[in-house]
């Protein structure tokens, strides 16, 4: 399953990478995560609870980062286990192009569930991991607008 | 195992109370979902709050050209309902076609339409006839309720208590039904009213129920099956899953929409 998007952020190539890099922004746009600490510079552990109607299951895993070619790309991957529900893991490539004084984020993610998960059955997972993506992007394209002074 | 706790409160504040402050606690409707949901381990909720014993959330009653009906009514009381039957047979007719019988018998509206099943019957009723969400503590046009598959307007402490729905002058629901879960691979509502031609479409869209403008705007013309023939239907946005493809849909709901204004 593929996931893209592409966002307009109204921030410097630097500044954006540099979000792309703080835990603490990322534990803020994840939707559903409730802790993410730095285990090194580029390891994460992250507990995340994910709500698909009357389903609701927490996953513990690890998140990474590889590929980084700073400022420009990276991959984040991430991998947890959630019990009984089963598990999931997903990759997202990220790429930040200059424009102007604006940064266009393109994003390639990739998705997978298995386990107990992936017997609601793919018109489930599918649109809910668009729906995530989605949430993660859109919430980070938010925050950083947000923080960006008026005349920056 | 693990432990869940039940509680049956007999007043909405009650129940607020219950739900107050615990994350981890759900509402409990006819449990034709979460129940299923619990034994599969996919859902531990720490408590059930049974809201089917609140005074006033069960019941239809009308006026003239109005229901309202108890967000805890099964679907096998609006289906025997004479009032439903004579103010809105449609909505009758599609609550007698909702799963088996023990489904009906025990499933809630107010319970289909919080879930939000991307697949379930009753928001194709409630989209198409503008119907109104009444919960706790505001009323939600139906336009305004659905979000999404399994994301409605309700808050986490909102409780539904029941559902208006204005008579149509005509309505009708035509559902192609997966033969195993006897969920609606499709189903199409369209309905005549006060408030316009709507069609609202259930068990096709990726994001759950939807309207379809090209099918309004041909029915507002001409009321007729034959002028579903020449609406562009996409399947762009629609489902593919192993029941059928999203192009299978698109042709699906063209079929189902002439069963259903045929039916009218």
């Amino acid at each position: 399953m593929e996931l893209t998007g592409e966002y307009r952020i109204a921030a410097p190539r630097q500044q954006v990478w540099e979000a792309l890099n703080d835990a603490e922004v990322l534990q803020a746009c994840i939707p559903g995560c409730q802790e993410l600490e730095k285990t090194s510079d580029t390891e994460m552990l992250a507990k995340v609870t994910l709500k698909i109607g009357p389903v609701k299951a927490t996953f513990g895993g690890e998140v990474e980062l590889v590929n980084i070619d700073a400022p420009k790309s990276y991959t984040i991957q991430g991998e947890g286990k959630g019990g009984i529900a089963g598990f999931a893991k997903g990759s997202a490539d990220v790429v930040l192009a200059e424009d102007g004084d604006d940064t266009i984020l393109t994003y390639n993610a990739s998705a997978e569930v298995g386990g107990k998960l992936a017997q609601l059955g793919n018109r489930l997972i599918q649109s809910t991991a668009r729906k995530l993506a989605a949430a993660f992007f859109d919430n980070f394209h938010e925050r950083l607008n947000q923080s960006t002074p008026e005349d920056a | 195992m693990y432990p869940t706790k039940y509680h049956k409160p007999a007043s909405i504040s009650d129940a607020v109370a219950l739900l107050a402050g615990n994350d981890e606690a759900m509402i409990l409707g006819g449990g034709q979902t979460l129940l299923a949901t619990m034994k599969q381990h996919l859902a531990a909720p720490s408590d059930l709050v049974d809201i089917r014993a609140i005074k006033g959330m069960s019941g239809i009653s009308t006026s003239d050209t109005a229901l309202t009906i108890g967000a805890a009514t099964t679907h096998a009381d609006v289906a025997a309902s004479k009032e439903v039957k004579k103010l809105c047979p449609a909505l009758a007719d599609l609550a007698s076609h909702i799963g088996d019988p023990a489904v009906r018998s025990q499933g809630t509206i107010g319970g289909s339409i919080a879930n939000n099943d991307p697949a379930a019957d009753y928001p194709a009723a409630m989209l198409a006839l503008a119907a109104t969400i009444v919960t706790n503590k505001r009323e939600i046009a139906a336009d305004d309720f659905f979000l999404g598959q399994f994301t409605t307007a309700l808050e986490e402490d909102e409780i539904i208590t029941a559902v208006k729905v204005n008579a149509a002058t005509k309505a009708a629901y035509a559902k192609f039904a997966q033969p195993a879960s006897l969920f609606a691979m499709v189903g199409v509502f369209v309905a005549k009213g006060a408030a316009g031609v709507r069609v609202a479409i259930t068990g096709a869209g990726d994001d759950g129920v939807f309207r379809h403008a090209g099918l309004e705007a041909a029915l507002t013309a001409d009321w007729s099956d034959s002028a579903v023939n020449e609406v562009a239907i996409s399947a762009d946005g629609l489902m593919s899953d192993l029941h059928g493809s999203a192009e299978y849909r698109a042709n699906l709901i063209r079929v189902m929409a002439k069963r259903a204004v045929a039916a009218t």
